[in-house]
């Protein structure tokens, strides 16, 4: 009923500056980033009882799958129940076998976990918050994870 | 604490918002990443760009202003130098984003869509991310970052 609401894709420029509102008004309410790194730390801390877990970063945590769940909905794809992942799983692009598609996810997903605990910050932490902080560490840290994500990229297609 | 409901809203509001955002722009598919990365389509640039011209002034300008935000005291952005493990943490980031095509906010994204490979993508973040606290809890490193990125100690800051 509520099917295409929202467009297939919505622009940049709406998409772009209505993220920067909510990254301002985040720390207008809670002083805090606006990253996802921090809400999946302060998550499995919630989960795992650790003291001093932050509790409130796990409903920001599942508030973000909530809001994703309610944009796809408003699409005209809806929710869609699938793999996901086509270019690395189509016979057309890269053709990987589920199973090998898995590993190689699990295994980047692994490396990915690892670099933004040790950066401190991820695409949205120090990419957007970080940044629009004017954090020198932040700009060097989105510069380093833009050029070898891209130079990573540029060898996937190698392939 | 006295304001944890307010904290748990406010977490969940924007948690939505920021979900909604990223599901609306497509950020979720391992196409749209690709493409970006790939050097093909320059939308997710442009997209982080303008939240970041948004957010930028808007936050310098409330900092000088010395806003009082409205759960946790003096709006206080944090701003560090750039150090190796930002350069390293950076660069290993990129390398897992480019493999599993998707960043951690847009990973739970990509599950609530439908998409059931996320469930390895997510998996891989937190072992990932428990890795690295390992490793710093064992003493061989030094000491967990807390980046500007990052959920971060704040005073008045609630649980």
């Amino acid at each position: 009923m509520f099917a295409s609401v929202l467009p297939d894709r919505l622009p940049w420029y709406f998409a772009g500056p209505a993220l920067g509102l909510l990254v301002v008004g985040f720390f207008l309410f809670t002083n805090q980033p606006l990253g996802a790194t921090g809400a999946y730390i302060e998550t499995a801390r919630t989960v795992r009882r650790v003291p001093g877990a932050v509790v409130w970063r796990a409903f920001y945590f599942v508030g973000i799958a909530l809001g994703g769940f309610i944009a796809v909905s408003l699409k005209d794809v809806g929710f869609d129940p699938r793999a996901g992942y086509d270019i690395l799983t189509s016979a057309d692009d890269i053709g990987l076998s589920l199973p090998v598609a898995a590993i190689v996810i699990f295994v980047g997903a692994v490396i990915m976990g690892y670099g933004a605990r040790m950066a401190g910050g991820c695409t949205s932490g120090h990419g957007i918050c970080g940044t629009a902080q004017r954090s020198a560490a932040s700009w060097v840290v989105t510069m380093t994870f833009m050029a070898t994500a891209v130079i990573t990229t540029f060898f996937i297609n190698l392939i | 604490m006295k304001n944890s409901i307010a904290f748990k809203l406010v977490g969940l509001l924007f948690g939505t918002g920021f979900g909604f955002v990223l599901a609306a722009a497509n950020l979720h598919e391992y196409t749209t990443i690709h493409r970006m990365l790939s050097l093909e389509e320059f939308d997710v640039f442009f997209l982080m760009g303008s939240a970041i011209a948004v957010s930028l002034p808007l936050l310098w300008i409330f900092e000088k202003r010395r806003v009082k935000t409205a759960l946790a005291g003096t709006l206080s952005l944090s701003r560090s130098k750039p150090q190796r493990h930002h350069i390293v943490g950076g660069a290993l980031f990129g390398i897992g984003w480019a493999v599993s095509g998707t960043c951690p906010a847009p990973a739970l994204v990509m599950l609530a869509s439908g998409a059931g490979l996320a469930v390895v993508t997510i998996a891989g973040l937190f072992i990932g991310l428990g890795l690295r606290d390992a490793q710093t809890a064992r003493g061989n490193t030094a000491g967990p970052t807390q980046g500007d990125g990052e959920h971060r100690t704040v005073v008045g800051a609630s649980r």
